[in-house]
């Protein structure tokens, strides 16, 4: 093992027992944590804003929103709730999981609802890609809101 | 409100899109310090574009 190699492995085991000596969150830490997910995941970027890290703010804004707004022009399919089983039980967990993803992009979500947006299946390629970047643009957004959560009771810098 | 202009990107820019949001991202999530965050995006961006162009020429030579 390299020199290099042996201080990156003693920092990050400093930095593991760091984190397992810490004291555990209060429950007003928690109740902000969880204020700042809700928030972050309504508006992308909007709880790490609140906690002034004004950098990760900016990028996930930009890209959450970048990516929903590319998959929308793309031609996505917005997946709507829905509990019809006529097409089976695999296809409703298909549907039922790209509803909860497309929610996690929070107000681009609704807005998109609201406008009607993404209401029909485009039978083209890009359509399809746009899908995915609108599902991915939910799933991101649903990291960044957990991010805001951690930084919130105190589990990341 | 009507239907959105829709965009024309060809599969490759539409990748290249794609890595470049979510690479970002995940260098943002998990580093600190801009020259960590720029080497992992770097990283992540190179591996989403060779992952995606491998796989897709060994779907090459099969019938969808």
């Amino acid at each position: 093992m390299g020199e290099a190699e042996a201080t990156k492995t003693a920092t990050a085991s400093a930095a593991a027992q760091a984190i397992e000596e810490r004291a555990p969150a209060t429950p007003g830490q928690m109740a902000m944590g969880w204020l700042l997910g809700a928030l972050g995941w309504a508006v992308p970027g909007l709880g790490h804003l609140l906690l002034k890290k004004f950098d990760r703010a900016v990028v996930f804004f930009f890209s959450v929103s970048a990516m929903a707004g590319l998959g929308l022009a793309m031609g996505a399919k917005i997946y709507a709730p829905s509990f019809d089983r006529s097409q089976g039980m695999f296809v409703l967990l298909l549907h039922l999981l790209g509803f909860l993803g497309d929610l996690g992009a929070g107000a681009f979500y609704f807005a998109a609802r609201w406008a009607a947006l993404g209401e029909d299946y485009m039978p083209r390629a890009l359509g399809d890609y746009g899908t995915v970047f609108f599902l991915c643009a939910g799933l991101l957004n649903l990291l960044t809101a957990l991010d805001a959560y951690d930084i919130a009771v105190g589990k990341k810098e | 409100m009507g239907p959105l202009p829709l965009v024309e990107l060809t599969h490759l820019q539409a990748m290249a899109l794609f890595a470049f949001f979510t690479s970002l991202v995940f260098s943002f999530l998990t580093k600190y310090g801009w020259k960590e965050r720029a080497k992992y995006f770097l990283w992540c961006f190179f591996l989403f574009m060779a992952v995606g162009m491998g796989l897709g020429w060994l779907m090459y030579p099969f019938p969808y």
